[in-house]
C-alpha cells in the first residue's frame, strides 16, 4: 500500500498583474469591434490555467484564437436572432429557443469536448468523450423533467449532469471516476430550504413579538400580514444573498470529494460562509467601482476556490501517460458560454 | 549560456529536469537521460503572460516550462515578448487602454447608439411594428391597464377632433387610439413603438377642454413621427444586452422583455422635439401653444401629491415624472413660444 500524498492545488494569479491584462483585452476588443475577444478568452483562459499548479507544474490552456472566433461568430447570431426577433415577434422568438435547447446538448458536448481537449498539464491533454445520445438524456431530458416538476428534480439532474460530464473525462488515457449519489444533492438543497423555513419563522416571530408588545405601531388585524410580508421579503432577500454562495460552496467541496482519477481521490473544503463573504464583497465592489473591480474579484474567487482543492496522491503521479487525442470544435464552447450553461470542471 | 528547465515528453506526465542552451538557429535540450536538438523555426515559442513560467512547444507534443523569465530573455532575446504582452505588463499600457476603453464606451453610448438606432428604427418593418403593438396590449390589458369608463361617445369626440386637425408635412395621424383606465399609472398618455396611442382615463378627466387633450395627443404625435419609442426601445436593447453580456446572466433580461416597453424613458432631446411639433401642430390648428403647457402643469401637480402620500406603495406614479425630465423647465419654453 502506498502512503496517500496530500497536494494543494496553487493558484499564484494576482489582481494588479491580471488588470492589465483584462483592460488590455477589453480596450483591443473594443477597437477591433469585438473580433479580439477571441484572442482576449486566449490570453485570459492561459492566464487562470498557468497560475494554477499541482505539485510543482501549471495548467495550460491551448484553444485557436482562430477557432474560438468562429464558435463567437455563430453564437452571436444565434443570440441575436433571439433577442432581436424574439422582441418583435415573440411566436418566432419561441421557435427559434426551441430550436436552440435542442441543439443546446450537442454543443455542449462540443464545448466540453473543446474546453478539456485543450487543457494540459505536464504537457498531458484532458479529453471529453461523452456521446451525444446521453447528453441528450443528461442536459436535456433531465432539466426538462426537473422544469416540469417544479424543481423537485433539480437536484437529480444536476447529480445526472455531474456524473455524465466526469464519468466521461480523462487526463490523458486515464478516466474520472464520480461517486457522488443523488441523495447528496438534494442534501444541500434540502439545507438550504430548511435555512429559508428557519430565517422565514425567526423573522416572523420576532416581528409579532414586537408588533404585540406595541414596539412596531400596528393594529392587531394588520399585524399577521405585516409581519408575513416583513418575514417573505427578509427570507427571499436573505437566500438571495446567501443560498447561492452557499449552495456554490457546498457544490464544489461534493464534486471534487466525490471525484477520482484513476487510484487518486480529491479533496475540496471550501467554507460557505467564506464564500459568501468572498462573493458578497466582490459584488459590492465591482458595482461601487463602476465594474473596474471585475479583474480583482476574478482573481480573489479563483484563488480561493482553487487554494482549497487537494489532490490525494496514491503512489506517483508521473505515470499518466497520453491517451487518444479527441477532435474538438470551439464553436460549441463558445455557444454554451454565450448562453451562460459553463459546466465548471 | 544555460537555462534550467522542466521538460515533459507529451507522452507521459514525469518531468525531466533539463538545460536549455541556443546553438546558432537551433534549441539544444539536455537531461540525465533525455537529449533534443530542435531548429527554432520549428518551436512554438509562447510570448510572456505575467510572472508565469515562460513556455516552449515541441511540434511532436513536448512542453518545456522555464521558470527563469530572465534567464530565458537573455537566451531568447528576439522572443522576448510580444505587442500584447509588452501592453499587459506596463502600467502606462494599461493606464492608456483604460481612458481608450472609458472614451469609446462613452462615446459609443453618447453618439454611436443613437445613431444607429435612428438608421436601424427606419429599417424595422411596419408588420412587426404593428404586432409590438399587440403584444404590448396582450401582456398588459387586464393587469396594468383596464378597460376605460370614459362613455363611448366621449371617446368618439376626441377621435372626430383628432381626425379634423390639419396636419404639418411628414407627420401622420395614430394609427389608433386606445383608451384604458390605470389606477396604478394616473393621468398619462403614451405612444407606443407601433405608433398606438394610450390615453388613460385619468388624463381626459384632469383636462378642462378638449384642447388639452388634443395638445398631449400632439406632443404623442411628435414622439411616433420621430419614432422616438422605438428608437428609445432599440438603444435599451442593445445596452441591455451590452450590461447581460458583461455580467453574465442572461435570463434577467429575458424576463424583463415585456417590460422594458412600459420602462421606456424619453431623453430630454426627444421630449423637446415632441413637444416642438406638437407647438407647430396646435398654431397651425388655431389653438394656443399654452395648451400643452397648461397640461403639463396639472399633470405635475396631479403627480405630485400622489408621490408623497403614497411614495411607498407604488413607485410606478414617480415614472411619468421621471419619464419627462424636467417638466418645470418644458413648461417655460412652451410658454415661451
Amino acid at each position: 500500500m502506498v502512503e496517500q500524498q496530500r497536494r494543494q492545488l496553487q493558484f499564484s494569479g494576482s489582481g494588479g498583474e491580471y488588470f492589465r491584462i483584462w483592460i488590455v483585452n477589453v480596450c483591443l476588443s473594443i477597437v477591433t469591434l469585438g473580433i479580439y475577444s477571441a484572442w482576449a478568452k486566449v490570453r485570459r483562459n492561459q492566464y487562470f490555467y498557468r497560475h494554477t499548479t499541482l505539485a510543482g507544474a501549471g495548467f495550460d490552456y491551448h484553444g485557436e484564437p482562430k477557432a474560438i472566433l468562429k464558435g463567437r461568430i455563430i453564437a452571436f447570431l444565434m443570440f441575436a436572432a433571439y433577442s432581436l426577433v424574439g422582441r418583435f415577434d415573440p411566436l418566432a422568438g419561441f421557435v427559434i429557443l426551441a430550436l436552440i435547447m435542442l441543439l443546446m446538448p450537442w454543443l455542449l458536448v462540443r464545448s466540453l469536448r473543446f474546453r478539456l481537449h485543450n487543457t494540459s498539464y505536464r504537457g498531458l491533454r484532458f479529453a471529453f468523450h461523452g456521446h451525444s445520445s446521453q447528453a441528450y438524456i443528461n442536459f436535456l431530458l433531465w432539466p426538462l423533467l426537473s422544469a416540469l416538476t417544479l424543481g423537485l428534480l433539480v437536484p437529480l439532474a444536476q447529480q445526472r449532469m455531474a456524473r455524465y460530464t466526469r464519468d466521461n473525462s480523462a487526463y490523458g488515457s486515464a478516466f474520472f471516476k464520480f461517486s457522488a449519489g443523488v441523495w447528496a444533492y438534494y442534501n444541500i438543497y434540502l439545507m438550504t430550504v430548511l435555512l429559508g423555513i428557519l430565517i422565514f419563522v425567526a423573522l416572523m416571530a420576532v416581528t409579532v413579538l414586537l408588533g404585540s408588545s406595541g414596539l412596531i405601531p400596528v393594529e392587531a388585524d394588520q399585524l399577521r400580514a405585516m409581519s408575513l410580508l416583513i418575514a417573505a421579503v427578509g427570507t427571499y432577500l436573505a437566500l438571495f444573498l446567501i443560498a447561492y454562495p452557499y449552495v456554490a460552496a457546498r457544490l464544489q467541496n461534493l464534486l471534487w470529494n466525490s471525484t477520482s482519477l484513476g487510484a487518486h481521490g480529491f479533496s475540496s473544503y471550501v467554507k460557505g460562509r467564506e464564500m459568501v463573504g468572498i462573493m458578497l464583497g466582490n459584488v459590492l465592489l465591482i458595482v461601487l467601482s463602476l465594474g473596474l473591480y471585475k479583474p480583482f474579484a476574478d482573481i480573489r474567487l479563483a484563488r480561493y476556490r482553487i487554494q482549497h482543492i487537494e489532490l490525494l496522491a496514491n503512489g506517483s503521479i508521473d505515470e499518466f501517460v497520453a491517451g487518444l487525442q479527441s477532435q474538438a470544435s470551439a464553436a460549441g464552447d463558445e455557444m454554451a458560454d454565450m448562453f451562460d450553461f459553463d459546466i465548471a470542471l | 549560456m544555460r537555462v534550467a528547465a522542466v521538460y515533459y515528453d507529451g507522452r507521459q506526465a514525469r518531468p525531466h529536469p533539463v538545460t536549455l542552451c541556443v546553438e546558432g538557429d537551433k534549441l539544444l535540450l539536455q537531461g540525465k537521460d533525455i537529449a533534443r536538438r530542435d531548429a527554432l523555426a520549428t518551436l512554438n515559442i509562447q510570448p510572456p503572460l505575467g510572472n508565469t513560467p515562460r513556455l516552449i512547444l515541441f511540434a511532436d507534443g513536448g512542453r518545456c516550462e522555464v521558470a527563469d523569465r530572465q534567464g530565458f530573455a537573455d537566451m531568447l532575446p528576439r522572443d522576448a515578448g510580444s505587442a500584447v504582452s509588452t501592453m499587459e505588463n506596463s502600467w502606462l499600457y494599461a493606464l492608456a487602454a483604460l481612458l481608450i476603453t472609458l472614451g469609446l464606451v462613452a462615446g459609443a453610448y453618447i453618439c454611436g447608439l443613437p445613431y444607429a438606432a435612428r438608421v436601424a428604427a427606419d429599417r424595422v418593418p411596419v408588420y412587426l411594428l404593428a404586432q409590438m403593438d399587440n403584444q404590448f396590449f396582450a401582456s398588459f390589458d387586464e393587469t396594468l391597464l383596464k378597460p376605460s369608463a370614459l362613455p363611448a361617445e366621449r371617446r368618439q369626440a376626441i377621435w372626430d377632433r383628432l381626425q379634423h386637425l390639419s396636419l404639418p408635412p411628414g407627420a401622420a395621424k395614430p394609427e389608433r387610439i386606445e383608451f384604458r383606465d390605470s389606477p396604478e399609472l394616473g393621468a398619462n398618455a403614451f405612444a407606443l413603438p407601433g405608433g398606438s396611442v394610450i390615453v388613460l382615463d385619468d388624463l381626459v378627466k384632469l383636462a378642462d377642454n378638449d384642447e388639452e387633450i388634443i395638445a398631449v395627443l400632439a406632443h404623442e404625435m411628435g414622439h411616433i413621427a420621430a419614432k422616438h419609442a422605438l428608437r428609445q426601445m432599440l438603444q435599451a436593447s442593445v445596452v441591455g444586452l451590452a450590461m447581460t453580456w458583461y455580467i453574465g446572466d442572461v435570463s434577467n433580461l429575458l424576463a424583463a422583455g415585456p417590460t422594458i416597453l412600459l420602462e421606456t424613458r424619453y431623453s430630454r432631446d426627444f421630449e423637446r422635439q415632441a413637444d416642438s411639433f406638437a407647438a407647430e401642430l396646435l398654431r397651425a390648428n388655431g389653438m394656443p401653444v399654452s395648451r400643452l403647457a397648461d397640461m403639463l402643469q396639472k399633470l405635475e401637480t396631479a403627480h405630485r401629491p400622489d408621490e408623497l402620500i403614497k411614495s411607498a406603495q407604488t413607485a410606478s406614479t414617480l415614472d411619468y415624472l421621471s419619464s419627462h425630465p424636467n417638466t418645470e423647465e418644458r413648461i417655460k419654453r412652451l410658454r415661451g413660444m
